[in-house]
């Protein structure tokens, strides 16, 4: 054990934390949920301190050799610090909003210990500096975060459930083989070591294999397009505290382990960009197209955290294209992350709100619910216009620096073949900032324009929605943004300044002006882009008029357009298991089988014969034959007139009296007289031939 | 020391069972019976440890020239001797509570001890001849375990596994016979000690050894003689299906790895389609092991397959004949010991307090019964291979292993097997769990109704479970111990 013990204590805690709540909370409920905020505000503030230490220029390691045969180590640079702060902040303002939100909850004990317990893990995941160690905390986080999922046991969340355990083990399973590989390949798995380690290795193809599962497992936790499916149906059923974590904070380690892949194993390797690039743009355009459509609050911010994923995601990619270049791109990628870890908080704690209102996610039951209620309409605005990539809120920042990076590179091969496919990148990119306008402005006008059917009932609660700590995390955590965004020199980029170095990126040139003509125009484009797609989209081709003759949302999707009902689950739950069963049972029962077959044929045991009544066996033999073509013959030729001779008798009659005439003639004198006279013949015929 | 202290672990729990069967109030008196039962088996672990400090060879008596009764104690058998002790205390104490509703007791616990004497005169066995005869005590003396509740299933698996262990014995017994030729003496010696006459004829002993592999393997579960296994575990009673499955096996694995590393030895194996052969059907075995436990439904035979999908992975490592690879190996072999006596203790005490042993039949469990179920799910985590628990550790090292040999294909086919069947133990560990303790919303709370067992189960299991995550993270000695061990074969 060596280092600095802080950091070991920042992953213990929690998780010793997590124990004593249980143990509290079999007591007393009450104390328990004191005691777990207590936990997390030890952890935020140890955090602080170490951030501030950190950024400082004070960066601290630790190692726990052993631990796990291969050793936990453990580091504070300045993005791990920042992102485990953002882990802290996020964990803290989630647990404070929990009391009230988990009220009526059943199993609330169980609830708490897990939440906690994947804090220490989350964690122990962004200090992490070696890929082992990252895989042992990730393992943990994968295991301890499904209870939030299945929490509700409904059909649906325990499904979700399902899907979210079964991408995590599948996908914890290659990520596994991936260490396995570039372990035996690279020879080291520190972080710090893998980029001399990986350029050292002539035949790179398994380098990329490694990289390739590596991919998989970090991709299936982020999010990342085609594994994307549990994040749509997980979100939407856990409560929503865990929704804000699961999409603020986990698809991170997900993103954490990608630019760990992209930045220590292939820096500045464009090829390799070009994937990621490739998966972001699907990512980013795919999420926000499906959030487009859903007419679910939640799910529409799941589908929402996919998309902003992708977003980061092409951020990962152009840093590996641009090469050195890549300061604008690795800027982008860290500040989006952030903005889309607090945004998210925001706006799910507020959906928070509207359901332990309510108990409704459904837009149209929903719609109008917050009217009158300030505190909540204000929090949600604040998210809207983060997210939406609005001018002086945070979300415009990062996604400016991650345009101009596409832009860049477009000016930077202009006039070759590439081009134009940078420059669709960057139509992809503004488009999909307008339907985020899109989607969030659907979600804001139904929840605080429109007028619900039974407005009374919305209305009923505008004094008394949420009480003081709720609000408190709520708005505290929404005055961060606007916040981040008015004063992008002074907050952003210290953040991104701070943290850039873990992705290799120098310094930009020049300082960049975020509120100058031709960063505000793609920002502009955007929203343009956005408002013609709400009111020429949205407010036509999605809503309808029922009886009543007002407008309610409906979800045009079409039902059989799901990856994962429609491939995944028939792939994994039924078709490869029943052909790999087949081809085992066959194996499994080969010898049973043989065995079986001996025991039957040959070693068995000895059959008895049918006892014959008449005559002997020859007689019976040839008699059962005949009567079987009798017996074939009165069936077909001799239908008339069937003979019903038994020939078993018949043949043992005619033995008897064979063997009866035989016996009298063998025993006569006469016999013997003629066996002598055959005798002295062959003699004779003996002599003759002899002689002769 | 005196050095016929080796000898006395091996005699006295035959020597014990025959006082208890001289001794008539033990008949009537289930609770003193239990309690000698563990004080024998607690003194026997204690004499056991103490023996393992000695490393004189022992011989009792020579049967003809040059072929002895002997044991030798070396790191290995300290092993293997001191993981059977720990897992038969551990089960003696279990089933005292278990056993209340099974008949015979007296019978039971007669050869329970009888079979501990068998497996540790296994372990300390210091040539073949030793070795193979007690190999074949412990059929017979686990033979009576098996057919212990007389019912109709119980006895035709008993003549399962009594064929297929026979068998396997058998056809270990043609290798032992034919090596005559080839061995200096039939002693275990680090490396081998095939003579002169072994390289003119290298297709027959070849073949002599692959053989043996195949015979012993019977008892490891190996494919093809693995079918007594899912026969004969569903019926024994749990304690005993725990030992069967958790040490039992295990010393089909020692055998082999005998017969390879001490008697054959590596150099003369390793390339040789042998090696090939035996590393296709261990992960042959692994890959099915897991799928048909993936497709079954009843828990005790669940677990069965799944331990011959496990103890194959130690066989692959086995088969790997390279360090890293019988490291992981025989890490597997501890972890797996544990665990699945874990497991199996987690099905008896199910069984024990509501009877159920299907699958299906669990929903809720969890409820019921927190702690066991708790201990189940640290335990099957481990057997996924989770980190930090300690099963993960161990096919790290398989897989490096695996990756660091030179067997063509099967140097990258065999990591990705292996995750594969992990995959599939997910599949069949893991949804017992998830239904035990999220019975959905439709589940009655009212009805609900406490069955924890008493301590004398929550125990045993409590501690397994510990040991199982502990040693995963804090695996040092254990591993440092073992690369004694491989040092000295390689």
């Amino acid at each position: 054990m060596e280092g600095n013990i802080m950091l070991l204590f920042l992953t213990i805690w929690p998780m010793i934390g997590a124990i004593l709540s249980y143990v509290i909370g079999r007591k007393n409920k009450n104390l328990r949920d004191y005691f777990a905020e207590f936990v997390t505000i030890v952890e935020f503030v140890t955090l602080l301190v170490l951030c501030v230490q950190v950024v400082g220029g004070k960066e601290a390691e630790f190692v726990l050799h052993d631990f796990c045969a291969r050793g936990l180590y453990l580091k504070a640079d300045g993005f791990r610090a920042v992102y485990a702060l953002i882990a802290g902040f996020m964990w803290m303002m989630t647990t404070l909003f929990s009391k009230q939100y988990f009220a009526h909850y059943r199993n609330r004990n169980r609830y708490y210990l897990f939440m906690l317990l994947t804090l220490g893990a989350t964690v122990g995941v962004f200090l992490s500096a070696d890929l082992f160690t990252t895989f042992i905390f990730f393992e943990m986080m994968s295991f301890t975060s499904y209870v939030w999922v299945a929490h509700d046991e409904e059909k649906a969340s325990l499904r979700a459930a399902e899907t979210y355990l079964a991408v995590a083990v599948i996908g914890g399973m290659i990520m596994l083989i991936g260490l396995f590989l570039l372990n035996f390949k690279a020879g080291t798995l520190n972080m710090d070591q893998l980029l001399a380690a990986c350029a050292a290795v002539e035949d790179k193809t398994l380098i990329y294999v490694a990289g390739g599962c590596l991919l998989f497992g970090f991709g299936a936790k982020a999010g990342m397009f085609p594994l994307h499916i549990w994040l749509p149906k997980a979100h939407p059923v856990a409560p929503a505290p865990a929704s804000a974590l699961l999409s603020g904070i986990l698809t991170k380690t997900g993103v954490f382990g990608i630019l760990v892949i992209s930045c220590q194993m292939f820096l500045h390797d464009a090829a390799w960009g070009k994937l990621i690039l490739m998966l972001g743009v699907v990512t980013m355009f795919g999420g926000a197209v499906l959030a487009l459509f859903s007419i679910d609050l939640k799910r529409t911010l799941a589908c929402s955290s996919m998309s902003q994923i992708g977003f980061i995601l092409v951020g990962v990619g152009m840093q590996g294209i641009l090469g050195e270049h890549n300061a604008l791109a690795a800027r982008g990628t860290v500040l989006h992350m952030v903005n889309h870890s607090l945004i998210k908080l925001v706006l799910f704690m507020a959906a928070g709100v509207v359901f332990m209102n309510l108990h409704k996610l459904d837009l149209n039951a929903i719609r109008g619910f917050g009217r009158k209620k300030k505190a909540l309409m204000f929090s949600f605005l604040m998210g809207t216009l983060g997210i939406g990539g609005i001018p002086l809120w945070n979300g415009y920042v990062s996604k400016t620096l991650l345009h101009e990076s596409i832009v860049e590179y477009a000016e930077m091969i202009e006039g070759t073949a590439d081009a134009s496919t940078y420059v669709a990148v960057e139509w992809i990119f503004l488009i999909t900032g307008g339907l985020t306008v899109a989607y969030m402005l659907k979600l804001f006008i139904c929840l605080f324009i429109e007028k619900n059917a039974d407005q009374a009932k919305m209305e009923a609660s505008d004094k008394n929605y949420m009480n003081r700590k709720s609000m408190f995390a709520l708005v505290t955590s929404s005055i961060v943004l606007p916040i981040l965004g008015f004063l992008p020199g002074m907050t952003m980029d210290k953040i991104a300044d701070a943290t850039s170095e873990f992705m290799h990126a120098h310094h930009p040139e020049h300082a960049v002006h975020y509120f100058n003509f031709t960063n505000l125009k793609g920002g502009l484009i955007s929203i343009a882009i956005g408002v013609i797609i709400y009111f020429g989209f949205v407010r036509t081709a999605l809503m309808r008029k029922d009886e009543t003759g007002t407008k309610v949302y409906v979800n045009i999707w079409p039902k059989w357009f799901d990856l994962e009902n429609g491939i995944y689950r028939p792939l994994i739950q039924h078709l490869i298991p029943f052909v790999l069963a087949v081809i085992c049972r066959v194996f499994d029962k080969l010898f049973d089988c043989i065995v079986y077959l001996i025991a039957k044929f040959i070693l068995g045991p000895v059959k008895t014969r049918k006892q014959i009544t008449v005559g002997t066996r020859f007689t019976y033999v040839l008699g059962t034959i005949m009567d079987d073509i009798v017996k074939f013959l009165n069936k077909t030729i001799t239908k008339k007139r069937p003979i019903k001779r038994s020939f078993v008798e018949y043949f043992a009659v005619g033995q008897t009296e064979v063997s009866r005439t035989s016996k009298l003639v063998t025993r006569s004198v006469s016999f013997g007289l003629l066996m002598f006279c055959v005798g002295l013949l062959m003699t004779l015929v003996y002599l003759l031939m002899v002689s002769v | 020391m005196n050095e016929s202290m080796i000898l006395i672990p091996v005699l006295l729990p035959i020597v014990a069972a025959l006082v208890m069967l001289a001794i008539k109030p033990f008949r009537k008196n289930r609770n003193g019976l239990n309690l000698y039962v563990i004080g024998v088996t607690t003194l026997v672990t204690a004499l056991t440890v103490f023996a393992c400090f000695s490393s004189e060879r022992v011989k009792v008596f020579e049967i003809f020239s040059g072929i002895d009764i002997a044991f030798k104690i070396d790191d290995l058998s300290r092993l293997f001797a001191v993981l059977t002790v720990a897992m038969w205390l551990s089960s003696s104490i279990f089933q005292k509570e278990y056993l209340k509703h099974e008949k015979d007791e007296v019978r039971y616990h007669f050869f329970f001890l009888c079979s501990l004497s068998a497996l540790l005169g296994i372990c300390f066995s210091s040539n073949l001849i030793t070795m193979y005869l007690f190999y074949e005590m412990m059929t017979l003396m686990t033979f009576p375990l098996v057919i212990h509740s007389l019912s109709k299933e119980s006895i035709v698996a008993a003549m399962k596994y009594i064929f297929y262990s026979m068998g396997g014995a058998f056809l270990a017994l043609v290798g032992v016979f034919y090596l005559n030729r080839f061995v200096d003496s039939y002693e275990f010696v680090a490396g081998g000690q095939l003579n002169a006459a072994a390289a003119d004829s290298k297709s027959l002993v070849l073949f002599v050894v692959f053989c043996m592999i195949i015979g012993f393997g019977s008892k490891a579960g190996m494919f093809p003689l693995h079918g007594w296994l899912p026969v004969a575990h569903p019926v024994a009673p749990a304690p005993a299906s725990a030992l069967m499955s958790g040490n039992v096996t295990k010393m089909g694995v020692l055998a082999v790895i005998r017969v390879i590393y001490y008697v054959v030895g590596v150099n003369f194996l390793t390339g040789t389609w042998v090696q090939y052969a035996f590393l296709s059907i261990a992960l042959l075995t692994v890959v099915m092991g897991s799928m048909m436990a993936y497709k079954e439904q009843i828990l005790k035979k669940r677990l069965a397959y799944s331990s011959i999908s496990q103890v194959s992975y130690v066989l692959f490592g086995v088969a790997l004949m390279n360090p890293i690879g019988l490291l992981g190996g025989l890490m597997h072999v501890v972890y797996h010991s544990i665990v699945k006596n874990t497991l199996f203790m987690s099905a008896g005490a199910i069984i024990y307090k509501t009877g159920k042993t299907k699958v299906k039949e669990l929903l809720g469990i969890g409820k019921e019964m927190p702690i066991v179920m708790w201990c189940y799910t640290i335990a099957s985590l481990t057997l996924i291979g989770i980190p930090p628990t300690s099963a993960f550790l161990s096919k790290w090292y398989l897989a490096e292993g695996a990756l660091n040999s030179s067997t063509g294909v099967i140097r990258y086919l065999g990591p990705v097997l292996l995750i594969v069947s992990a995959l599939l133990t997910a599949g069949y560990l893991f949804t017992i769990t998830v239904n035990g303790f999220f019975p959905g919303k439709d589940y009655d709370y009212k009805a609900l109704e406490k069955r924890e067992p008493n301590a004398l189960m929550t125990v045993p299991l409590l501690t397994l479970a510990t040991a199982a995550l502990l040693f995963g993270m804090f695996p040092t000695a254990l591993m440092d111990f073992l690369k004694q061990i491989t040092t000295t074969l390689f």
